[in-house]
């Protein structure tokens, strides 16, 4: 039977697949989708346990709404931000984001 | 339910709104946007404080009225109407936005007030999420500026990097708790691996705001980068915000779990530690005002994390008293860092040479609150370090105490030396720096607030242990 | 256990032959041209506008910028299925609570519009 573990366990590995793809990308747009991919991972963990371990109550899709609301919220700013900086600019390459000291 | 026990919160988004939509309007009906949410603020500050001591648990559990979230209520308006009046000259360079500048300080507050009063993850995470997406775009608020531009997108994508670790570990926790309210989660944690992981991973979350080492690397970039009164706000309230959510989270959830064996304690004591002594000693080589007081602003959160891993009541009252102080002595510090800024159009030291001759009060405040940061008495850092660290020493840690002795003597060093500059050397212009009189009072007001507390710290001392008290 | 994963392994051949299936069928009925094809086979229309430039083009940025406005609005709209799926039980209250949130959005819109980001320039 497929249970609650599997659930943690592939959603472990797809967050660990964000924070590879958050570390190693240097395009800004695929770094974004990075971090998407590690709130999914979470959204999956909210999912699984609402189904295993709270079932009868909404606690856990409710919190998945939240996430997906919030990072839709999150992802607008960002690339609104990264549209303002190619403006000027004309790259997404985080490597040439270099006038900070990273 | 009592609509008033949610007075701060309905107002303060009012508020946001009504600056938002104000700046909408045309013409000079814009300009009433700024004095409108001065005055709005200071309102919500008086009926905040009026409204202290009311007790309640709202929606089943996950939002609450409390001692502890008034205090940090107190706080975080304190410090949006300092930063807001200390800003200044300043905001002539978000030229036509400036409504929306105060609206988002507006919601970044509201976020705060929020994740203070959570009671429940999910109302935590909403919170802290109104605060993050605040300050993103705070960050980037000079839009033409590529520096300011740049710290935005690096805030925001760590940021949302960090949250989505906090999220990972509140949904560890969770598998085991079945619930997401604090309060019932205490009652159901035991010591499993994954337990510890979802705690371990809440914690970074958390250090990640508070800028903890090793989780500190984009402190300097995005104080140094984005506009400074924001940089002000960040450093001061965002990390008080995030204080508030960890106290809470740690001393009801995980502190008071009878099936959990995980010391705690000890690995904030040792992050606060790492903390402390990494960075005020990058801070001694720092050239950029901005990036000194971000170190600075580092070391601090180091002490303040002391006083949370002594979980005890002198260390919480220390973290308490140490967040208002330190909202005082920072926003003084940055408020003339900002008026400097304009004068010169450099943030670098240099920027403050011969400021004794041109301006005496303002190198005087300066002293005044750098002093207090570095905890020399009778000034009000000395009093919160005192706190804090007779916390660390009653829970066993005198070598943590010791260490941020020893550290806080090092400070001393880097902050004189922006006063040496200001006293000592000789200024290129010799007109006096402008300021408005809104700033003037802000600065006055962080000025006598630094020496009051130290001198008198029993009010704001009691008010604290009433605060705390439902911890203890 | 195993039967679990059996159902996924049937799944899995079923998704595999139905394209193959496809394709093999389309392959044995379709009639059989004797002579090579010329070049105007090899065109993408056959028939009609021949294309021209590259299709990898950049788009205008206001594409984006449209996207993220409805991406904003959209996903917010989601509170409003848990809250229609309860709206008996809930009552009075709930309803009023959901009119302060389209104000709230409105609010936005109205901000959105007055800002020109619905504007094509």
């Amino acid at each position: 039977m497929i249970g609650l573990s599997h659930y943690l366990i592939f959603s472990t590995v797809l967050f660990g697949i964000g924070i590879f793809g958050m570390l190693s990308r240097r395009n800004a747009i695929a770094v974004l989708m990075s971090v998407e991919l590690m709130l999914n991972a979470v959204n999956v963990n909210f999912v699984a346990i609402n189904r295993f371990v709270t079932s009868g109550q909404a606690a856990g899709q409710l919190f998945s709404i939240f996430v997906i609301v919030v990072a839709a919220a999150e992802v607008s700013v960002g690339l609104a931000l990264i549209i303002s900086i190619y403006r000027h600019r004309k790259s997404v390459d985080l490597n040439n984001f270099d006038l900070l000291k990273w | 339910m009592e609509i008033s026990l949610l007075g701060t919160e309905i107002l303060l988004a009012t508020l946001g709104f009504l600056a938002l939509v104000t700046g909408l309007l045309p013409g000079r009906a814009k300009s009433i946007t700024g004095s409108m949410s001065l005055a709005g603020l200071l309102l919500i500050l008086v009926y905040t404080i009026a409204h202290f001591g009311e007790e309640a648990s709202l929606f089943q559990g996950i939002y609450l009225v409390d001692n502890f979230a008034a205090y940090f209520k107190m706080l975080f308006l304190t410090a949006t109407l300092l930063v807001s009046l200390g800003a200044g000259r300043y905001l002539e360079r978000f030229e036509n936005k400036k409504s929306e500048f105060y609206s988002l300080m507006v919601f970044a507050t509201l976020g705060m007030v929020i994740m203070a009063s959570a009671g429940d993850f999910i109302t935590l995470y909403v919170g802290l999420e109104l605060m993050t997406v605040s300050f993103y775009i705070l960050t980037a608020f000079l839009l033409r500026d590529g520096l300011s531009t740049e710290a935005g997108l690096k805030y925001l994508v760590l940021g949302a990097a960090s949250s989505a670790i906090l999220l990972f570990g509140i949904s560890l926790v969770m598998a085991y708790t079945g619930t997401t309210v604090i309060g019932a989660t205490a009652a159901r944690l035991m010591t499993e691996p994954a337990v510890v992981a979802g705690i371990v991973l809440l914690a970074a979350g958390f250090a990640f705001k508070i800028s903890v080492i090793p989780f500190h690397m984009w402190t300097p970039d995005i104080y140094q980068g984005a506009p400074t009164p924001v940089t002000n706000y960040l450093s001061v309230a965002s990390k008080a915000a995030a204080f508030a959510a960890m106290v809470r989270v740690f001393m009801v959830a995980v502190d008071a779990a009878p099936g959990l064996t995980l010391s705690w304690n000890l690995i904030l004591a040792i992050l606060a530690a790492l903390t402390i002594i990494v960075g005020n000693l990058i801070a001694l080589v720092q050239e950029d005002i901005k990036r000194l007081l971000a170190y600075s602003s580092i070391a601090q959160a180091g002490y303040i994390l002391a006083g949370l891993a002594a979980a005890n009541a002198y260390g919480l009252k220390g973290v308490l008293f140490y967040a208002l102080l330190y909202v005082f002595c920072n926003t003084g510090a940055f408020i003339i860092a900002t008026a400097v800024e304009v004068d010169s159009g450099s943030t670098a030291i240099e920027a403050f040479r011969g400021l004794s001759k041109r301006s005496p009060a303002l190198a005087a405040i300066m002293t005044i609150c750098l002093l207090s940061l570095a905890g020399i008495p009778p000034l009000a850092g000395f009093v919160g370090k005192f706190y804090l660290f007779a916390g660390a020493i009653q829970q066993g840690y005198l070598w943590l105490a010791l260490i941020g002795l020893i550290m806080s003597m090092v400070s001393v060093y880097y902050y004189l030396n922006v006063s040496r500059v200001m006293y000592i050397e000789k200024a290129g212009k010799q007109e006096p720096v402008k300021g408005s009189g809104a700033f003037r009072l802000a600065l006055w007001v962080c000025a006598l607030a630094a020496i009051f507390l130290g001198c008198y710290p029993a009010p704001l001392s009691n008010l604290a242990q009433q605060a705390i008290q439902l911890f203890l | 256990m195993l039967t679990d994963y059996a159902t996924i392994g049937v799944f899995f051949l079923l998704t595999v032959s139905f394209p193959i299936a496809a394709m093999a069928l389309s392959w044995i009925f379709r009639p059989k041209p004797k002579a090579a094809p010329d070049d105007e086979k090899y065109t993408t229309y056959e028939c009609g506008v021949d294309t021209r430039g590259k299709t990898w083009i950049r788009f205008r940025v206001n594409y984006f910028l449209f996207a993220l406005v409805f991406l904003a609005f959209d996903v917010e709209t989601v509170f409003l299925y848990p809250w229609a799926v309860k709206f008996q039980k809930l009552g009075f209250f709930a309803f009023a609570e959901m009119i302060v949130f389209i104000a709230i959005l409105v609010v936005a819109l109205w901000y959105a519009w007055k800002e020109g980001a619905l504007e094509w320039h």
